[in-house]
């Protein structure tokens, strides 16, 4: 599934580009399958707004988005929740678990949409991230980190083109993030899948083929 | 595990003290508004069903010409002619006319026994159709020796009220009336034949002794006297709303005389029906009341959820898939709902149909086509208005 950007210019952001010069915003941009890109975002200049947008989450922007045959952003919400289920998976910055579900719950609600990833898999990806004994914590008691390995993992455990992430390691020390990169890795290969990361400052986390300055 | 989760997340919020409040607001709705088709359709069936014994519905009168001083011993003066019939049954509220024949030859009742009396017997006789309480055994033709008559209930009243006590005679009902047997003796001089007379019902309608149509035809024919009119001096009206000012002005134009408590039964009727109606709209309303309510109560719901089921469609969950779970929640309730309403109104039906029964009065035990098409027709609305408050709900999101 190619990506498509083509002169967008989210609203908030209309003064800023126009003003300044961006390796994406107000471009025309493509990115092909099994693509791994970089995008380098300084404080302020739309990281997050440009994974929302690409999610299909945000329409307050000019220009056009393709994924594939799809263009967004497209107001058939059943069209957003295919692509969501089977083509697209995010990582939010923010994580967004439900804080009323246990940690395992909050992966089980994402994987049984598809079931694509067996519950063993799924559990022995949470050994490997060092959350075996938090699987029945609440995610309002989890602290950031453990959150955000959850929020990794829930991003996981469903069919992918591309994986977007919006500073995926942030609350992480090294040990628990060469985990996470090394699973995230081997997922991606696996389902021979594209990856966006936005973030703020350069980064070795994975092989890029493409970086891009927002 | 999938439906689990969703209820966590979509329904937690969902206080069982205010789930059953709404439930019962919509039981009561429903309940009523079956309740109150149910009372409209028991007085159609009441006044107009085909199962009465007694056509309640309409008003049965029996009408004659006066008799005045002007037309005192002048017969022909009191007699309906067919102008007169074509005319009345133009008139306004009348349904039906019917002749009421008398005899033109002599009747001779007689009865031994301690009961013994022979006297003249006036007879007389009317459609079929106009005879209050129909007994099987109302037949009756040239060469049968029994004849069936039917006797005004006012005439048994009289006999047990009045003339009983006052000769020390015994007191009779009507079982014991129907095993006497009279000798009907009819004819003139020259022939007469003996008839034996059985009383095989009474009629609040009719205020004289009826016998077959046939039996008075035959009479007549045979018996009668040469150069009496055939025309009718009584008729009998099925009239729909006999209190209408217009028939009693009809009435009183043409000089024609009536019971006029008739006339007054007819206005409480009148009445009866506005009030039924009046509970049907008030139901209606009570319905559409609690309907509202058990749709806000889901809204609420959905609205209490709303961080939740944002979170879900991000994920991807579709708000087709998050609308269906919805229903399915929600759906068995209000059918589990309607049902109880449904059960209640058929007990109601049944105690209904025992209590006309122990008045003499004929109702079905199971609700009636207007029962069912309303609750068909509710549930129907219910679904879809449910339906469409989850689904619009949802995609607000």
């Amino acid at each position: 599934m190619q990506l498509t950007l083509e002169g967008i210019i989210p609203v908030p952001l209309r003064e800023k580009v126009s003003t300044g010069k961006s390796g994406l915003w107000n471009s025309k941009v493509s990115f092909n399958k099994g693509e791994h890109i970089f995008v380098q975002a300084p404080s302020g200049t739309g990281k997050t707004t440009l994974i929302h947008i690409l999610y299909g989450i945000r329409t307050d922007y000019s220009g056009s988005l393709q994924w594939g045959n799809h263009k967004l952003p497209s107001t058939d919400k059943e069209l957003l929740a295919t692509l969501r289920t089977n083509n697209l998976s995010v990582i939010f910055q923010d994580l967004r678990l439900f804080p009323e579900l246990t940690a395992w719950e909050n992966i089980e609600i994402k994987r049984k949409l598809t079931n694509t990833i067996s519950s063993e898999v799924a559990a022995q990806w949470l050994e490997q991230v060092g959350l075996k004994d938090k699987k029945d914590s609440l995610g309002s008691t989890l602290s950031y980190g453990e959150q955000q390995r959850i929020a990794i993992i829930r991003a996981l455990v469903q069919p992918f083109d591309w994986l977007l992430m919006d500073e995926p390691f942030s609350h992480l020390d090294h040990a628990n993030t060469n985990k996470c990169i090394a699973l995230i890795q081997s997922v991606v290969a696996q389902q021979k899948a594209g990856m966006i990361l936005a973030d703020l400052d350069e980064n070795n986390y994975f092989s890029y083929t493409k970086t891009v300055l927002l | 595990m999938q439906d689990s989760l969703l209820k966590k997340l979509l329904l937690r919020t969902q206080h069982s003290s205010r789930l059953w409040a709404a439930l019962a607001a919509l039981c009561i709705g429903t309940t009523l508004l079956l309740v109150s088709v149910l009372i409209w359709w028991n007085f159609r069936e009441l006044l107009f069903g085909k199962n009465q014994k007694d056509t309640l519905g309409s008003t049965f009168l029996i009408i004659g010409k006066r008799v005045t001083e002007q037309n005192m011993g002048q017969p022909k003066a009191t007699i309906f002619t067919k102008a007169d019939i074509d005319d009345l049954a133009k008139a306004p509220q009348v349904q039906e006319v019917g002749k009421i024949s008398s005899n033109h030859f002599p009747v001779y009742a007689m009865m031994g026994g301690k009961l013994g009396f022979a006297t003249d017997m006036p007879l007389e006789s009317a459609p079929d159709k106009f005879i209050d309480k129909m007994p099987s055994e109302w037949e009756w033709q040239p060469g049968k020796r029994d004849l069936p008559i039917i006797i005004s209930s006012q005439f048994l009243d009289i006999y047990n009220y009045v003339f009983a006590p006052s000769q020390g005679l015994p007191q009779l009902s009507e079982t014991a009336v129907k095993s006497i047997a009279l000798n009907f003796k009819i004819g003139n001089s020259d022939h007469t034949e003996v008839f034996l007379a059985h009383v095989v019902g009474f009629s609040d309608r009719i205020g004289s002794v009826l016998a077959p149509q046939s039996f008075i035809d035959y009479g007549n024919k045979t018996y009668g006297q040469p150069g009496v009119s055939e025309e009718p001096s009584q008729l009998i009206l099925k009239t729909l709303d006999p209190s209408d000012t217009r028939f009693a002005n009809y009435l009183q134009q043409h000089d024609y005389t009536t019971n006029s408590q008739n006339l007054r039964w007819s206005k409480i009727r009148a009445i009866v029906e506005l009030v039924s109606t009046a509970t049907g709209v008030l139901s209606l309303l009570l319905m559409s009341i609690s309907t509202l309510v058990f749709i806000l109560f889901i809204e609420l719901t959905i609205a209490r959820a709303k961080q939740s089921l944002t979170l879900l469609l991000e994920l991807g969950y579709g708000p087709k898939y998050l609308s269906n779970f919805m229903i399915k929640r929600f759906l068995p309730l209000v059918l589990g709902t309607i049902m109880v309403s449904a059960i209640g109104v058929i007990g109601a039906q049944q105690i209904v149909a025992n209590m006309a029964k122990s008045q003499g009065l004929n109702l079905a035990h199971l609700p009636g086509w207007p029962v069912w098409a309303a609750l068909l027709v509710s549930t129907a609305l219910l679904i879809i208005l449910v339906i469409k408050a989850i689904s619009g709900a949802i995609r607000k999101h």
